[in-house]
């Protein structure tokens, strides 16, 4: 029972330290409606936005990132890189103190680490953190050595993915409790309901993208869940929340209605693009690809599926990342040209009346559902007949790593999202066997391996090769960004709020107007 | 879906229409159903066609329940939902009929020990609310048409094995039963030959009261995204991708849902009169 | 009377191990594998992560052995951890089956309150415009889509009126998914009443007391609503069971914080485990009601023992 029975006495008590405390400012709450809830709390156990948006507001990170992605002093006040790029030397910095008291140092690091690479933690983002060989501290320095070099590494230890956890997360008995040294302390946690998070009164903060860098100004964080984004907008239109996930079809009307304000992820490294299971045919005939590229109409999709809160993109890793040229890959990739691709696959023998037949496999997503039903229309356009399949999201990727498998069968053109600070997430997706068993061939592979160890331009100029040859062999049609818990929507009384990296939210500066 | 008192005799059909329930309800279905089978030729515009209109318009003379949010005439899609829905319905009433009525028949002929058992079973998954079954049984299946359809037609077994075994029981405690027994005639054979036939008419009754069940959970399904998917019109997955129109274009959700309403409430309105005409003590006018 | 109240909890006891056992069965109706399914979505499991999860749940053994051992860790209360987060599933659904039971009461209610004066109104008022207008209303609220009725109900109490608030669990929450399902399922109460109230209405010892010059307010208020009522709780079980149904949608849409909205997500995340402990709670709950309720009656009503 959340408040039947629990209301009475802390209603109490909280009537009583109000009485006592009369001449302090009321407690400000900051009420925050999702969609969905965190999977979990362990953010070497979680992957999805959802969760790591929670995480990251408990945990701090070593270093921080700013707006363009340059790496600058946190938890660590500085860092040394050895000359042949293996050895990692970071200085903590003194008197940070974890939730539960204990000083944060060394051994809570390498306690990271160690945690996050072991195999029995399963953890998923584990290809993130590196070829991590050893970590080791020698007083206040915390050594972390690479097999061989990797280049994205700093980037990573910037975004929600590389959190400090403190060792006394976890209980001898195993079981986990989020201590960290970030902004808020958990106070409760509800699943599917509600998360309470409170000031940490202690906080330091580093981050470039902050301007508060102690306490947060509100006091309590409640994260709760709406499911359903009608009673969700209802909630935010009414006063009950003060920051709710909107509704795309309401948050294109709430950008022009006096107080409300809207906030969209500028640092998302979101991607939305169509992909095709290449070994089955005639999907295997890069023409076939091209011309089913030249089918998709991005701009529309952003402007009418996504009502225009979204950015037509052509780079197969997201706008604002590392090598991401969105010119360039305009030019190597496809733009829409529903005339030319009907002729190639007329030439092909394929017509309107003589259609090929595929599937279009997707999963259900806002704005992602109109896309695919515009989508469905336009490939009927150049004479392919696409069937709509639509499943949930964990049964749609166990779907696709098995259709990428097969080399007999209906071809499937199929959508997905994908995330990270580093166009470096382009290894994790395309490098064999890949993100769900998406990976290409050994020449991509050996690629994606090379810009690892790279570093500056020739990184840069590694990352395009990539692009290029993705896109000129239309393995992937790049078609929106960003696209899934980027957008926010306020009442006016909220200033401050702000997102970061990977669609983060960020209330450090967060402050609420009577 | 209740468990009212069964209808046990023939019913003289034309003089039902005059009961008003069941003419009101008879009258509302029959629009529907044509609507169904005729919306290929009905169908102002290509309900899956889009940019048809303006996206978001209003209900206008020439979209006369509006647009929807990719420009496809809503109209035209309502209709066409009409057949999925009604099919939807149909296929899991039948099929849950064909099994139910199985069941029930096996029940009923089966030696009293067993039939205590299986009985019992029945009323366990009978208790359990037909929603809710259809819901559990989607989310291991998982979504789409047929699945829906599937899970609402097993949800609908428990329910028609029940009336049956009641139906068949006084049956079989007839004397012609009781003789064909002596005679040595298959227990099969008495339940396809003799029983079967004698409650038929009966089941047909009891298979309405399922349709709306039925309707009902197909939308239900589809509204939470587990039945059946964009772009098909059924008439919940229409609620489902357009709830978010609440407040800027209510059309979507009005039409559909009015269509939703008047269809279970033609199958309930049926329902309802039969069994009143069936309820022996609800038939003479005694006030 | 003994033997009725044994025979009925072996019944309820047998019946809830049915249901346990249907559940354990039930994911094998899983289109390919579960466990690939959660780990697809971080996209990175090696063949180890694989095995081991496989063996931690069992998958690896044949389909009977899994069976087995479901129930028999059911029942020594341990209805396994969720695939997400990794947490035990009975303290999960048992913690939230107190809000469930308090919203599934308040519908009831709703229904009661709603049903019998509609019932009652139709009885008096039998064959005349009032009773066909009743019943056509009491019809027509069982025929709109629960979810259908509850966005609407937020739209326009919520927000237009701001009566209530739209999202949480507390007794202000509790009044507009009440009134969902008290509307949706007042018409089977009605029905009830109605049919109930006008077979006493038509009892020898009624017209003994119109003819003894009682007021007919009177009459119905003391004569006749005593002995309508009765038949009237008969149907309480069936009502509620079916409320528990609707029950799921609502609380999803109204974020009540119940086992229904639980198990929704759990459903939509393929959250097997979750489902299936929801499905074992929940109909254990019903044949707990339902029997009960059997066991009142059957103390109430001496012929219902002998059947």
């Amino acid at each position: 029972m959340t408040r039947f029975s629990r209301l009475t006495l802390p209603a109490l008590i909280l009537g009583a330290t109000a009485l006592t405390a009369l001449p302090l400012a009321a407690q400000t709450t900051l009420t925050v409606a999702r969609s969905v809830d965190a999977d979990g709390l362990d953010p070497q156990k979680v992957s999805t936005t959802q969760s790591s948006q929670v995480t990251d507001l408990i945990f701090d990170t070593l270093v921080t990132l700013d707006a363009s992605g340059v790496a600058h002093p946190g938890l660590a006040e500085s860092w040394e890189i050895s000359e042949d790029n293996l050895t990692y030397s970071f200085t903590l910095r003194e008197g940070i103190s974890c939730h539960d008291g204990s000083a944060f140092g060394p051994e809570d690091v390498v306690f990271t680490f160690e945690r996050a690479v072991a195999p029995e933690t399963m953890n998923p983002r584990r290809s993130q953190y590196g070829p991590i060989e050893s970590v080791t501290s020698e007083g206040n320095v915390v050594k972390v050595r690479m097999t061989e070099p990797y280049g994205p590494f700093l980037s990573y230890l910037g975004s929600f993915s590389i959190p400090m956890i403190c060792r006394s997360s976890v209980a001898a008995d195993g079981n986990f409790t989020p201590v960290g040294t970030g902004p808020f302390t958990l106070v409760e946690w509800s699943r599917n309901d509600h998360i309470t998070l409170k000031a940490n009164d202690a906080y330091q903060g580093f981050s470039p993208l902050i301007e508060n860098k102690g306490r947060p100004y509100i006091d309590e964080l409640k994260l709760v869940v709406i499911p359903e984004a009608v009673a969700r907008m209802a909630a935010l239109r009414s006063g009950e929340v003060d920051l709710a996930e909107p509704s795309l079809e309401e948050a294109a009307i709430l950008e022009n209605e006096p107080g409300f304000k809207i906030y969209s992820a500028d640092l998302s490294g979101q991607q939305v693009m169509a992909a095709f299971t290449w070994k089955l045919a005639p999907f295997d005939n890069p023409e076939v690809r091209r011309a089913i590229g030249m089918a998709l109409d991005r701009d529309s999709y952003a402007m009418i599926a996504y009502e225009g809160l979204v950015s037509p993109t052509t780079c197969p890793a997201a706008p604002g990342l590392i090598g991401v040229d969105l010119e360039k890959c305009a030019a190597w990739g496809t733009s829409y040209d529903p005339d030319a691709a009907r002729a190639i696959m007329e030439g092909l023998g394929y017509t309107p009346q003589n259609p090929l037949k595929i599937k279009l496999s997707v999963h259900a997503l806002p704005g992602f559902d109109q896309m695919h039903q515009m989508m469905q229309q336009h490939l009927a356009e150049i004479g392919v007949e696409a069937e709509l399949e639509t499943r949930e999201v964990a049964a749609f990727f166990d779907q696709m790593s098995q259709e990428n498998l097969r080399t007999e069968g209906t071809p499937v053109l199929w959508t997905m999202g994908y995330s990270g600070v580093d166009s470096d997430y382009m290894t994790v997706m395309w490098q064999q066997p890949g993100f769900v068993n998406m990976g290409v061939g050994a020449e991509l592979d050996t690629m994606l391996a090379d810009q690892r160890m790279l570093t500056g331009d020739a990184r840069v100029a590694k990352l395009q090769e990539v692009q290029q040859y993705l896109l000129e062999n239309t393995y992937a049609v790049p078609l929106v960004s960003p696209g899934w818990n980027w957008l926010w929507a306020s009442t006016d009384k909220v200033d401050g709020f702000r997102t970061g990296f990977v669609a983060s939210i960020i209330f450090n500066d967060v402050k609420i107007a009577e | 879906m209740s468990d009212a008192t069964l209808p046990s005799r023939r019913l003289p059909f034309p003089a039902a229409l005059r009961r008003w329930n069941i003419a009101v309800g008879a009258l509302i279905l029959t629009i529907v159903v044509a609507g169904a089978l005729l919306a290929p030729w009905i169908s102002p515009y290509d309900p899956f066609r889009m940019a048809s209109g303006p996206r978001l318009s209003p209900p206008t003379a020439a979209h006369w329940f509006g647009t929807d949010e990719l420009g496809r005439d809503l109209f035209s899609r309502v209709l066409l939902g009409a057949r999925l829905s009604l099919g939807i319905g149909l296929a899991a009433v039948a099929a849950g009929l064909t099994f139910g009525v199985s069941f029930g028949l096996v029940i009923a002929f089966y030696p009293e020990r067993v039939k205590g058992l299986l009985l019992r079973i029945v009323d366990v998954v009978y208790s359990f609310p037909d929603t809710l079954l259809a819901l559990a049984l989607v989310a291991f299946l998982g979504p789409g048409a047929e699945n829906a359809t599937l899970a609402i037609a097993i949800s609908l077994i428990p329910f028609y094995a029940r009336v049956t075994y009641g139906l068949a029981a006084v049956e079989r405690a007839k004397p012609y039963v009781e003789a064909a027994q002596i005679a040595g005639t298959r227990a099969t054979r008495i339940m396809r030959v003799q029983v079967l036939p004698n409650i038929l008419q009966s089941l047909i009754v009891i298979g309405s009261i399922g349709f709306s069940s039925a309707i009902l959970s197909a939308a239900g399904l589809s509204f939470l995204g587990l039945g059946v998917q964009p772009p098909s019109p059924e008439w919940g997955s229409i609620l489902a991708s357009g709830r978010n129109y609440i407040a800027r274009a209510p059309w979507i959700l009005i039409f559909p849902g009015l269509a939703i309403c008047l269809t279970v409430l033609s199958f309930n309105l049926i329902g309802d009169g039969i069994r009143d005409l069936t309820d022996p003590k609800g038939r003479q006018r005694r006030i | 009377m003994l033997t009725f109240v044994a025979r009925r909890l072996l019944t309820a006891a047998i019946t809830i191990l049915v249901v346990v056992f249907l559940a354990g069965v039930l994911i094998h109706l899983v289109p390919g594998d579960p466990i690939t399914a959660m780990l697809a979505q971080s996209g990175n499991a090696s063949a180890a992560d694989i095995a081991r999860l496989t063996g931690q749940y069992g998958l690896d053994k044949p389909v009977w052995q899994q069976t087995l051992l479901y129930v028999s860790n059911v029942l020594q209360g341990d209805l396994g951890t969720t695939i997400r987060g990794n947490e035990p599933v009975a303290p999960l659904l048992l913690g939230r089956l107190p809000n469930t039971i308090i919203l599934a009461v308040a519908g009831l209610g709703t229904a009661l309150a709603l049903g019998i004066p509609m019932g009652v109104i139709a009885a008096v008022n039998r064959g005349r415009a009032a009773d066909f207008a009743v019943m056509l209303i009491a019809i027509l609220g069982v025929s709109i889509p629960g979810f259908w009725m509850g966005l609407t109900f937020i739209q326009f109490f919520s927000l237009h009126l701001g009566w209530f608030p739209v999202a949480g669990t507390s007794a202000r929450n509790i009044v507009l998914p009440a009134l969902t399902l008290g509307i949706v399922h007042s018409a089977l109460v009605a029905r009830m009443t109605r049919s109930a109230l006008i077979d006493i209405l038509n009892e020898d010892y009624i017209r003994t007391a119109r003819a003894r010059g009682l007021r007919e307010r009177e009459v119905l208020m003391v004569h006749a609503m005593r002995p309508a009522m009765i038949s009237v709780v008969t149907v309480v079980g069936l009502v509620f069971a079916h409320l528990l149904g609707g029950q799921v949608i609502t609380e999803n849409v109204f974020s009540w914080n119940g086992i229904g909205r639980l198990a929704i997500q759990a459903m939509l995340q393929r959250d097997y485990p979750l489902v299936q402990g929801f499905m074992v709670i929940f109909a254990t709950s019903i044949v707990l009601v339902t029997t009960a309720l059997d066991l009142l009656y059957g103390l109430l009503d001496p012929r219902v023992r002998r059947r």
